[in-house]
């Protein structure tokens, strides 16, 4: 426990410690993870595909060295998977074993309001904690030591969904009819949100939550970040392979290449041990950072110009 | 200091950034943490708990450059005063707090800094006055007008704590348009007293005492600086509160404008609000949406399917509600009197996209042709540009239109289907054809007319709404932005 205060003392030793785990942030990114430890609120992460949202969860987890529990939103997720769900096998199971034993408990008991009666003493067994099935949410709250929450891709679930959250975010609890409030352990977890902005998440959920907004980085960033993943590149190669990316973003394509198409394409052009980008090479790797044949086919005519840029910029 | 984040929290909401009252709360609690030293790091913190899209942050970003920056011109006379009696902390920390806090205060916060700089400013005033009478008798005589005295005091503090104070006297923060800025500076400088700085200076100038003349010389020059000084003040204030607050006067404005007088450079600003509208009408409609989608359990069923498992309910059966999918229709007259309301409209049908409905658009002047494609294939914005091109300017001939337009999907109208005309029925005294509308409409579950032109004026001339109005469910007046939003919020009440 003392590791993670130490950790998260100060935003530069948070900094620090994520460019020991190779996840290379911003300023704006390290005093979100600081003021998420220490304001005990959610953070949104919001920003184009591929910039590291997921990635920085995982990190956070990583390094505060915590259990990651993740929980992938699609469009009709419920509470019963997002929250907990009675273990109905296990119930009618039950049930059935316990066929027999009925005459046992209602042993002397006559007329039917004395035999409900006598049920009614056993109060709801079948509705207690040992038949209850804890989805990620219930999970991370009930974490003894507290954990990393990720709720990925927040944008794909429903509206109502969202509204779901909304208890959990603000109060670290949930309730479950059935059995009460349940409240967050001793440590309530760090929860992050990802979201791609396919659609408006909605005001109140913005409420509750930090917004962090990560763009693409800029050019030093994103040799730092090259540098801190795919060490074994040569620097030169770095320069030109992060200009030509930047250049790439300018354009107007489709689909522009991501910090971990980047990545990618780093290792793809490690393993034809490259030297130096030439318009051939580029040509023939192109696919590894654009995803779209018209994207591909769009910068075709224009390879060499933006190579040579590349090559030059420094 | 919690008074200056409140104020730069009013300052960013009057820039359109969007902040609760619990999300000030958090404000106070982060800065609580992080302090006001490190600016950068403020600035990063602030923008974690305030901004909440991408657009907001820019903006935010542009206001905390802003707001903070007279924090730094401000700063640097307080931070040489006051670092020996206020922080005693280390070099660059002490500097940075100074800046900070004395700028904010100095600024926003009058009332604070008064606190903080009266002290010592009493003490410096004290001695500034003793030299005064040292070298006054030979060189200058003392001012006699309030106004006089402060600007001889050589205290940039006290002289912006008194301009914050005329500031609020004469409710600066009200300032909305820029012509206003002049008009302001002069009042400021009146409720500083500058009639009787005049007075004297006049009077002085006509004493033959050199040391009288001296004195008015340099109060002149000072009187100067003020002006300078409250001039750059109410430029920066209104700036920041200002700029929104006449931004959203336009805005106001724009949406009762008749579309027709839209003048070309304001069509960015439409067409955010445009989209804004278009969004508030899709938060509205798409949750119920939802609750039509579901449906309800379907007890009957469920027992049934569940008799085979012994009675043990497994297979929940919902009553599901079928949804059918309705059509809108838009056929827009491009023609020249009313294209720009075509356009308008088309660009809040095609904004609506997520809870509407599939819309097939036609556009006609005197053939009728469907555009839809052109829409899908395009931004919004470049295929209404385009359709107005290829298909604006003939003369209008609602006649031909109906005919092609039964020509072309009179079959596909069926009793789902909704058909909005957008036209001002200006047939040229051509064959109208109502006979096609009186088809249409029979078919149809909805026939919305739209006219631009107000409502006397609906049969004069060749326009010929009469005739047409019969076979129409609805003929509305329709030519600005809130007639639009009111016609397509009912559409969409209606269609789903």
């Amino acid at each position: 426990m003392t590791d993670i205060q130490k950790l998260a003392e100060s935003v530069d030793s948070l900094k620090d410690s994520f460019e020991d785990h190779r996840y290379i942030c911003s300023n704006q990114i390290a005093t979100a993870v600081y003021l998420a430890y220490h304001l005990r609120k959610p953070v949104l992460i919001e920003g184009p595909p591929g910039v590291g949202k997921t990635e920085l969860a995982k990190t956070t987890a990583d390094m505060f060295a915590l259990p990651l529990i993740r929980l992938q939103c699609y469009e009709g997720l419920d509470e019963a998977k997002a929250i907990y769900e009675w273990k109905y096998g296990k119930q009618l199971l039950y049930t059935q074993v316990l066929k027999e034993t009925l005459d046992e408990v209602l042993q002397g008991a006559t007329g039917f309001r004395e035999s409900v009666n006598r049920l009614h003493e056993f109060g709801d067994i079948f509705f207690s904690e040992e038949f209850m099935e804890p989805r990620p949410l219930l999970k991370a709250l009930q974490e003894e030591d507290g954990c990393v929450l990720l709720i990925d891709e927040v944008d794909k679930s429903d509206h109502e969904f969202e509204s779901l959250l909304l208890e959990i975010l603000s109060d670290f609890q949930v309730s479950i009819p059935e059995i009460g409030t349940v409240k967050a352990r001793a440590e309530p977890p760090m929860v992050f949100l990802t979201s791609n902005n396919t659609r408006e998440i909605s005001d109140a959920l913005k409420r509750r939550c930090l917004h962090l907004y990560i763009p693409f980085p800029d050019v030093d960033l994103e040799q730092k970040i090259i540098h801190a993943r795919v060490p074994e590149i040569p620097p030169q190669l770095r320069t030109q392979l992060v200009n030509f990316i930047q250049e790439l973003r300018d354009m107007d394509l489709k689909k522009v290449p991501a910090i971990s198409e980047t990545i990618d394409w780093a290792r793809t052009l490690l393993l034809l041990h490259t030297e130096s980008l030439d318009p051939e090479l580029v040509r023939e790797t192109l696919n590894v950072i654009l995803k779209f044949q018209e994207d591909i086919d769009n910068i075709d005519h224009e390879i060499s110009t933006l190579t040579q840029k590349a090559i030059s910029a420094n | 200091m919690d008074k200056t984040l409140t104020s730069f929290i009013a300052t960013l909401r009057n820039a359109d950034v969007r902040i609760s009252p619990a999300e000030t709360l958090d404000a106070l609690n982060a800065v609580e943490l992080t302090g006001y030293r490190d600016r950068e790091f403020l600035k990063n913190t602030l923008a974690l708990v305030l901004p909440k899209t991408a657009d907001e942050k820019d903006t935010y970003d542009t206001t905390f450059e802003q707001f903070f920056k007279f924090a730094e011109v401000a700063g640097e006379t307080t931070s040489s005063i006051s670092i020996d009696d206020e922080e005693g902390e280390g070099d660059g920390e002490g500097q940075g707090q100074g800046d900070g806090q004395g700028g904010s205060a100095g600024q926003t916060n009058p009332s604070n800094s008064k606190r903080k700089s009266r002290p010592r400013f009493s003490a410096a005033g004290e001695e500034d006055q003793e030299k005064e009478e040292d070298l006054g008798d030979g060189e200058m005589s003392n001012p006699v007008s309030t106004l006089g005295k402060l600007l001889m005091q050589d205290s940039r503090v006290e002289l912006s704590v008194q301009m914050a104070d005329a500031a609020k006297e004469v409710n600066l923060d009200e300032i909305q348009v820029f012509t206003q800025k002049g008009l302001y500076t002069r009042r400021i400088m009146d409720q500083m007293g500058l009639a009787d700085l005049l007075k004297e200076i006049s009077a002085l100038k006509q004493s033959f005492n050199m040391p009288d003349r001296r004195l008015a010389q340099e109060l002149k020059r000072r009187q100067d600086f003020l002006r300078e000084q409250v001039r750059d003040y109410v430029e920066r204030q209104f700036l920041l509160h200002a700029d929104a607050t006449g931004m959203r006067l336009r805005e106001e404005l724009l949406r009762k404008v008749k579309l027709s007088n839209v003048e070309h450079r304001n069509f960015r600003l439409i067409q955010e609000i445009v989209y804004r509208m278009a969004k508030k009408l899709v938060t509205m409609h798409s949750q119920r949406k939802k609750v039509f989608k579901r449906g309800t359990l379907n007890v009957p069923r469920t027992l049934r399917r569940n008799m085979s498992y012994d009675g043990h309910i497994f297979d929940l059966q919902w009553k599901s509600v079928k949804v059918d999918r309705p059509k809108v229709f838009a056929v827009c007259d491009v023609s020249g009197s009313v294209s720009n309301y075509a356009r308008f409209m088309l660009m809040f049908l095609y904004a609506l996209e997520e809870v509407m409905p599939k819309v097939r658009s036609f556009a006609f002047s005197s053939d009728l042709a469907e555009v839809t494609e052109l829409f899908e294939r395009n931004k919004i914005e470049d295929a209404i540009s385009k359709t107005l091109r290829d298909f604006g300017g003939g003369s209008t001939d609602y006649g031909q239109a109906l005919v092609d337009f039964k020509k072309k999907c009179l079959d596909d109208v069926d009793n789902r289907t909704t058909i909005i005309i957008l036209g001002d029925a200006r047939n040229n005294y051509g064959d109208c054809k109502q006979d096609i509308l009186q088809e249409i409409y029979q078919r149809s579950k909805r026939v919305i007319w739209l006219n631009p032109e107000p409502r006397n004026t609906w049969n004069t001339g060749d326009a010929e709404m009469r005739k047409y109005t019969p076979y129409v469910h609805q003929a509305e007046e329709c030519n600005s932005l809130m007639h639009l939003e009111r016609t397509v919020g009912n559409l969409l009440k209606s269609v789903q």
